[in-house]
């Protein structure tokens, strides 16, 4: 089984650096998942692991393998496209088999594998359609035989799920997670939807301006956000962060003081991080609570969010049962748990402290 | 849309189809008639007598043994005429379209320095009319001791036909998504592999609406013809016919009949071939 | 191992026949075109080509025939190119209609671009002859006139009938351009303006019409330059008769170089009439924005 491994890899086009002498290890048989905004980098380099396109510096290795200036058919890789890029020309079954045809795999091999392949993905009866003959969902599935038929040493997928509508979304993660865990396959998955990321990855890699901003497990970027972009990019509905005051060792939000702990030497001005599910609310004098007046109320099914304006322009949002009440203009508090803040340094953007476990 | 205003638009469709046909329907009319109806003062729309006698005398010769001095009569060379066209147009075609296929392939996907200029090139030259080319054309063929050849004229053509080939089909790779070819390169298939196995099928359509637009324009040319060629058994179907004006008394049946049976393979290619011609159109890129 | 090039070497190897072929096929003859509009040229002497100067330009400038032709072009090129646009935005405007056989009536409507233009010339002749042409016949039956008119050997109604004869063939060249421009006007654009109380007229001139500028205006250059330097469609219709009252550039270019063997005149001709097309393809770059989205691919 193969690792990825990429050192100091930087890209430009042109005057613009896409990556920025990024550092990656992918640990052979995970799941890794490379999450960020359109125009973070994440597409480009998994571009440059399958070898689409040159680096214009660093270095890249599967195993003990360097494969930066190898073509990408010498990767022993298989990419799965966001537009799935099947050969339009071509059945199902010579979609899949293409790979081992340019190989020169033996025609009886070849059908042997594509049959269990199809059977796998329970696309026998297309195997001699035109892509165009073919839905979405199918269309999806050869594209990951295509990948498959090979037995690669990775898997490379750039939003694979994104043309799909919900449902079919909902359920293809289900069955991509079950694939891998199947096959154990390293596998790079590209994404911007963070619940993709969450559900199916070992490993979530936060990307932002071409630069990695946290590597963790799904708990690990989620619980202890490493700086305020991942903080602020991750979770729904989005983390409240709250400018506030350290006077004198205790932490000061709008004027209101809370007792937390911080850490010997933390910046005057901090930024603090608490998600809408940590903050319950409360009424106004209470210990440890922000005054404020209801702003927004929305039902979102099960959940009630209440935002909440504790100073002008700045409102923190409460998730709450749906049975719980409130009228815009009341005048309430609210209580962020204690256990669950993080204080970033607004000048850095780096985590300061955490209370989370 | 109700039922008195389709009736109308329906009426004015006509009246304009009818317009636009009248004239070929007017040759094929009059290539039917007998000599005397032709002629005849007021002119009949219908044939009354109908008769292939025109047509019979261009595919099958006139049957009038040349007399010493009279030389053959021009009708009798109108198959191979017909040949020498079918063979300039398919020969500078293939030429055309293999070169600007390879050309747009190159131009779409990779990069490299003078780019940018190729596609100006195209629809400059794509503009020059052939008057300027054919007479540089000709002192060119004139000195390679090539006149009266038919492979001058199907390099004479290549001149008129490749620059809109090269923009036809540059436009149209353009449109290729280019994912494809990457999920062949990660397949393992060599460049080639990828040109030939990927790029070429999908490439179809536009290989063939770029083919009818080249064989259109070397079908349908003169002065190149006119120019280049000068035995009768050389000459292409366009400065043949032309022959036909040559005596003091014009045949215009067998005139009308020429003009059907040249019309006919653009008529054929046009009528299969509907489809791609829509597309080529609607890349922007005609030959007019 | 297998035998592979470089995506680099690939890319050279399939523009090497484009270049050679640019060279000999475009870059050449033009080179030769004004090479051989600065010597004096008999095609029955090619041994001979002492250097003129810009004795043919001179000569070309000086020519009474060369002005009439120029003139003679731009009046056969403004009624060819606006009975065009108009009558091929009316006819795109009718086959956009949703009907029942409407591809039938476009694949008929279409036709005359692809009839050879030897054909249609042949037609017109016999379609306009004086004596026992058909047009006459409908004419005197009609009652519109009383005489036969002699179509091709009076002036004006030559330039007429071959006027008639490009606006038959190339018309089907804006239906089809402007026809497809009009299948990509988004259907909500005319949802909105009925749900803003648009009548028929004024959605046609506030949203048909500004969406077609763009096209037509792409459409007109085209048509503009190529009809000014069409030779095939008047020489054979009326060889530049009756006199030289259908002569345009093409024909005289040609007239100097075969008739009057004089290849060094028709070339300086001819290099004239390249230079009005180049002023004709800025004016093409800058109206379609050709080569902006080239800057972005």
């Amino acid at each position: 089984m193969t690792d990825v491994v990429v050192r100091g890899l930087s890209k430009s086009f042109g005057s613009n650096q896409v990556l920025k002498a990024l550092d990656l290890t992918v640990p052979s048989r995970q799941f890794v998942t490379l999450l960020g905004p359109s125009g973070c980098g994440k597409t480009t380099l998994l571009r440059l692991v399958a070898g689409l396109e040159t680096a214009t510096a660093g270095e890249i290795r599967f195993g003990d393998r360097r494969v930066d200036r190898l073509p990408p058919g010498e990767r022993n890789i298989a990419m799965v496209f966001q537009s799935y890029a099947l050969y339009p020309t071509m059945d199902v079954a010579r979609n899949i088999g293409y790979g081992l045809e340019v190989r020169g795999t033996p025609k009886a091999e070849r059908q042997e594998k594509i049959g269990a392949v199809a059977k796998v993905l329970e696309i026998g009866h297309l195997l001699l359609r035109k892509p165009k003959q073919l839905s979405g969902g199918q269309r999806q599935r050869v594209a990951l035989g295509r990948a498959m038929s090979r037995r690669p040493d990775i898997f490379l997928m750039d939003e694979p799920l994104s043309n799909l509508d919900a449902k079919l979304r909902a359920t293809m993660r289900g069955e991509l997670r079950r694939f891998h865990l199947d096959l154990g396959t390293t596998t790079v998955y590209v994404t911007h939807d963070q619940l993709e990321a969450m559900t199916m990855s070992d490993l979530v890699v936060v990307m932002n301006e071409g630069v990695v901003q946290q590597i963790g497990t799904p708990e690990e970027v989620y619980g202890r956000p490493a700086n305020l972009f991942v903080a602020g990019f991750i979770g729904t509905p989005p983390m409240n962060l709250i400018p506030a005051k350290v006077r004198d060792g205790v932490l000061t939000v709008a004027g209101a003081p809370l007792r937390v702990p911080l850490p010997p030497g933390a910046p005057a001005d901090v930024v603090v991080g608490v998600r809408p599910q940590d903050v319950t609310m409360a009424r106004p004098g209470d210990p440890d609570t922000i005054p404020g007046k209801v702003w927004m109320v929305e039902l979102i099914g099960s959940e009630r969010l209440i935002e909440v304006e504790i100073a002008p322009k700045v409102r923190v949002t409460a998730e709450v049962r749906a049975s719980h009440r409130a009228a815009l203009d009341d005048v309430v508090a609210v209580r962020p748990d204690p256990a669950h803040l993080h204080i970033f340094d607004p000048a850095t953007g780096a985590v300061v402290s955490t209370t989370a476990p | 849309m109700r039922p008195w205003v389709a009736a109308i638009l329906y009426a004015v469709l006509g009246a304009i189809t009818f317009v636009v046909c009248f004239p070929l329907l007017w040759a094929i009319s009059t290539s039917l008639k007998p000599k005397d109806e032709i002629f005849r003062w007021p002119p009949t729309l219908i044939p009354e007598n109908v008769t292939f006698e025109s047509y019979r005398q261009l595919l099958f010769g006139s049957g009038v043994a040349s007399a010493p001095g009279a030389g053959t009569p021009p009708s009798d060379f109108f198959l191979q005429w017909f040949a020498n066209s079918v063979i300039v147009s398919v020969g500078s075609t293939a030429i055309s379209i293999t070169v600007a296929t390879l050309a747009a392939y190159s131009l779409t996907r990779f990069r490299f320095w003078g780019q940018r200029a190729v596609p100006y090139v195209a629809i400059l030259g794509y503009m020059v009319p052939s008057v300027i080319f054919v007479f540089p054309m000709f002192l060119t063929m004139v000195a390679l001791d090539l006149t009266d050849t038919l492979l001058s004229l199907i390099l004479g053509y290549v001149c008129i036909t490749l620059p809109f080939c090269l923009w036809l089909m540059w436009a149209f790779f353009r449109g290729v998504p280019i994912e494809i070819e990457e999920a062949a390169l990660v397949d393992g298939a060599s460049r080639l592999q990828v040109f030939r196995q990927i790029v070429l099928p999908v490439a179809m359509p536009g290989i063939i609406a770029a083919s009818i637009f080249s064989l259109i324009v070397s079908w349908n040319d003169y002065l190149f013809g006119r120019v280049f060629m000068n035995s009768m058994e050389n000459l292409p179907l366009t400065v043949g016919v032309m022959h036909f004006f040559d005596g003091t008394h014009v045949d215009w049946g067998l005139m009308m009949a020429s003009s059907v049976l040249m019309t006919l393979p653009m008529a054929i290619l046009f009528g299969f071939m509907q489809r791609h011609l829509v597309a080529g159109f609607g890349a922007g890129a005609v030959k007019g | 191992m297998k035998f592979r090039l470089s995506d680099r070497q690939v890319g050279v190897l399939f523009m090497l026949p484009l270049l050679v072929a640019v060279g000999v096929f475009l870059v050449w003859p033009i080179a030769e075109a004004v090479r051989l509009s600065f010597v004096r040229y008999n095609p029955l002497r090619p041994d001979e080509q002492p250097f003129v100067g810009f004795d043919n330009y001179v000569f070309v400038l000086q020519d009474p025939l060369f002005w009439e032709s120029f003139w003679q072009a731009l009046v056969w090129t403004g009624w060819s190119t606006v009975l065009q646009a108009l009558i091929g935005v009316g006819m795109a405007l009718l086959l956009h209609q949703p009907l029942r056989g409407m591809n039938a009536f476009r694949g008929l409507l279409l036709f005359p671009y692809i009839v050879p233009t030897v054909v249609i010339a042949l037609n017109w002749r016999w379609l306009f002859n004086a004596e026992i042409g058909i047009i006459n016949h409908l004419l005197l039956s009609a009652g519109i006139i009383d005489d036969r008119i002699a179509w091709l050997s009076t002036p004006n109604m030559a330039m007429g009938s071959a006027i008639l004869l490009n606006v038959w063939k190339y018309t089907p060249f804006v239906v089809i351009v402007v026809l497809a421009r009009l299948q990509t006007i988004p259907t909500e654009l005319y949802d909105a303006a009925k749900v803003d109380g648009a009548g028929a007229l004024r959605r046609f001139r506030d949203i048909t019409l500004p969406q077609l500028a763009e096209v037509l205006a792409v459409v007109i250059v085209f048509r503009t330059i190529w009809t000014f330097n069409k030779f095939e469609e008047i020489y054979l219709l009326t060889r530049g008769g009756p006199g030289t009252s259908t002569y345009n550039l093409a024909l005289y270019a040609f007239d100097q170089s075969i008739a009057n063997l004089r290849m060094g005149v028709g070339a300086a001709a001819g290099v004239i009439m390249l230079l009005l097309l180049l002023a004709g393809s800025v004016l093409y770059i800058r109206v379609s924005g050709f080569g902006r989205e080239d800057k972005s691919a």
